[in-house]
């Protein structure tokens, strides 16, 4: 009976302090004690930090539109000078230049061609 | 009182203050942002987010030449330029820049409205971006440019007609331009975001959307370039020489149906519309303008005895001239060779008499009666497909018309048809159908779409239609020989030597309010080249007001020059 009791205070003095026996257990207690008013300006400066995290990747996100933009631009503008010089390819060599061309007039109309026929 | 509880009850006061003050934002701010959020993101958005039209580029237009596609329809971005008084600073400047760069492309007028108390003048129109930067490099103050998309056509009139044009509201007006609107015009896109004060787009917000612009169909025809600029050439040398007031060609591949050229004459240069001076220069007469095509059609009338077994071409009838058909009588227009003679001889000599007697001869042997009209509208309606639309891929086809056998006076009717008149047809379904008659008797539906562009390549058309069995092939290989000799008869002269050319003339009365018109005629010729086996067939058709104009002597020779030059692009071996 006796053995019994002691066994139960055991149990409770370990549920108590959260230790285990036979083991080296060491509680840190720190000096520094953090008020209501520390703690929320912690909460302050946290809430900033984040909201400047999120400030400078939006940010980082439109600077890459404004690249996108001129890239699109550039993109246009080369299409468009490619269109110009696609027109102007095809003005030059249309059949009325070609005809009017020094080339073309300085050339005789050829002779019905003969065949040979084996 | 003491100072304490002086100092307690002043903090209380202001305590309270402060708390009331603090009601007042919460209940100010619960107001702003919960029940007037609604409203205030709405109105944000409609001060940030932009909802833009991308406007769809419109397909462009190839013609062929020699086996490849080049582009004929082309787009290219123009600038308006426009001037702002109200911060323009230096008029003079304005007024040099414009005179010095722009000088062509000025808006009428435009120096009297810069003074004007308005913040927008358009000074010069499709100015081109070189000219555009010139003036930039100026830096003049409020001076600015607008872009937009303009249609050229480096060819200039070359198939106008065919291809038709854009109108300023950018629908096709005339031609494939019309008839592809739908493809050619594509699909706008649309672009909604957030920009900034520059209209930069910006990916932020949850509502952006971005549906590019699907450009439209680059369409891709079977004229060919080098053909149609001949036939064009040919053409107006031809109204120089005998002086009509219009001509009308086309060339066609006989054994797919593919239309090489269609013109007419006169024409009109679809970047310069306001050259245009009357309907007749946009209007695509190939397929718009039925006629009587008068001789031509007797090829028709004999391949329909010889398909029937009625006549053969050395089958003979006693030519007196002329030949009665009810009360009517029917004379020859050349008059002279009578007595016994061949459907070959009437042929060559284009006699109205033999023609009657082979229409006659479809039926009891002495009348046009019914069995004979049936006959011959089956072949001509049903086989040969006149009378009716070809399908072809421009807008404003007629369809024509075929006297059915059926109706009042129909003998007279299909005696008069048996030589090509009494009938409106299109110079396509006769070409269309000339081409069946001579290629072994396939009629190819005439198209002028030879396909797509994608990615660079083409992508063939596999929509046209063959309809075989129109007439025997037997049959086709005598037409061919008869439409050779008949031709050999009086017009091939200049032919190119060892070739197989053929071809029929044909001279039709015009008709004004349903009388004929005296003394003005057109000159219609229809023939085919080739070598084994025929490689082009070609119709022509010259007309003027008040001239009498022939198929022998006007039609034939632009027909004679159109055919030598294929014999050389087509590179065609002479036979042996």
């Amino acid at each position: 009976m006796s053995y019994s009791t002691t066994y139960q205070r055991g149990q409770y003095a370990q549920r108590r302090t959260g230790m285990s026996r036979n083991q080296n257990n060491t509680r840190f207690t720190s000096s520094i004690k953090l008020g209501p008013v520390t703690h929320t300006v912690l909460v302050a400066l946290m809430i900033t930090v984040l909201g400047l995290i999120y400030l400078t990747q939006a940010t980082k996100a439109t600077s890459y539109d404004y690249e996108a933009q001129k890239i699109d631009s550039q993109i246009a503008e080369l299409s468009e000078e490619k269109t110009d010089l696609e027109v102007e390819n095809a003005r030059l060599t249309a059949l009325s230049n070609v005809r009017e061309s020094s080339v073309a007039k300085a050339m005789t109309k050829s002779e019905a061609p003969a065949y040979v026929n084996n | 009182m003491p100072t304490e509880i002086l100092i307690n009850r002043r903090i209380r006061i202001l305590a309270v203050t402060c708390v009331a003050l603090m009601a007042i934002f919460v209940v100010r701010l619960f107001f702003l942002q919960v029940i007037m959020h609604d409203k205030y993101v709405a109105d944000a958005r409609a001060e940030q987010e932009k909802r833009l039209i991308i406007p769809a580029e419109r397909g462009e237009i190839y013609l062929m030449d020699d086996g490849k596609p080049i582009k004929t329809v082309m787009n290219q971005t123009v600038y308006t330029m426009f001037v702002d008084p109200s911060i323009m600073d230096d008029v003079e400047g304005v007024k040099k820049a414009i005179r010095e760069i722009v000088g062509g492309n000025t808006v009428k007028d435009y120096q009297d409205r810069l003074d004007d108390d308005t913040q927008y003048v358009a000074v010069a129109k499709q100015i081109t971006k070189t000219q555009a930067e010139l003036v930039k490099k100026r830096g003049l103050k409020g001076v600015g440019f607008q872009a937009e998309s303009k249609r050229v056509y480096p060819e200039n009139s070359l198939a106008s007609q065919t291809l038709g044009f854009i109108d300023f509201d950018g629908m096709g007006q005339y031609g494939v331009e019309s008839k592809f609107n739908d493809q050619l015009k594509g699909e706008d896109g649309l672009l909604q975001t957030i920009t900034d004060v520059a209209n930069v787009p910006l990916t932020i917000g949850d509502d952006s959307i971005n549906i590019p612009a699907k450009k439209g169909t680059d369409l891709v025809l079977t004229i060919d370039r080098s053909v149609q600029g001949y036939v064009e050439q040919a053409l107006a040398d031809g109204i120089k020489r005998t002086g009509a007031d219009s001509a009308s060609a086309v060339v066609m591949d006989p054994q797919t149906g593919k239309i090489l050229a269609m013109a007419n004459l006169p024409t009109y240069d679809p970047g310069q519309l306001s050259g245009i001076k009357s309907y007749a220069q946009v209007n695509n007469g190939v397929v718009t303008s039925p006629y009587e095509p008068g001789s031509v059609m007797k090829t028709f009338t004999m391949a329909t005895g010889i398909d029937m077994g009625a006549v053969k071409p050395d089958s003979t009838y006693v030519n007196t001239d002329y030949i009665k058909v009810n009360d009517r009588t029917i004379t020859n227009a050349t008059k002279g060779q009578t007595g016994t003679i061949t459907f070959q001889h009437a042929l060559n000599w284009s006699l109205n008499t033999g023609m009657v007697t082979v229409a006659e001869r479809l039926g009891d042997g002495e009348n046009i009666n019914l069995k004979a009209r049936k006959t011959m509208y089956d072949y001509l309606y049903n086989r040969f497909r006149l009378g009716q639309r070809t399908g072809i891929e421009v807008a404003g086809e007629q369809p024509g018309i075929i006297p059915t056998p059926e109706i009042p006076g129909a003998a007279n009717q299909y005696a008069t048809m048996s030589f090509g008149q009494g009938m409106d047809l299109t110079m396509l379904q006769v070409v269309a159908s000339f081409s069946a008659m001579i290629n072994g008797g396939t009629y190819h539906t005439p198209t002028v779409i030879e396909g797509s562009m994608k990615d660079g390549e083409l992508v063939s058309n596999t929509e046209q239609k063959s309809y075989p069995g129109v007439i025997k092939s037997s049959t086709s290989e005598q037409m061919r020989q008869m439409i050779m000799k008949s031709r050999g008869a009086f017009a091939s002269s200049k032919d190119r030597k060892g070739y197989s050319v053929g071809g029929k003339t044909g001279t039709s009365q015009t008709f004004e309010n349903g009388e004929i018109v005296e003394g003005q005629t057109i000159g219609t010729y229809l023939g085919f080249g080739g070598d084994t086996a025929p490689k082009y067939v070609i119709m022509v058709q010259v007309s003027g007001k008040n001239k009498n104009l022939g198929g022998g002597d006007h039609a034939n020779p632009i027909f004679t020059d159109i055919s030598n030059w294929m014999i050389d692009y087509k590179k065609l071996q002479p036979k042996a």
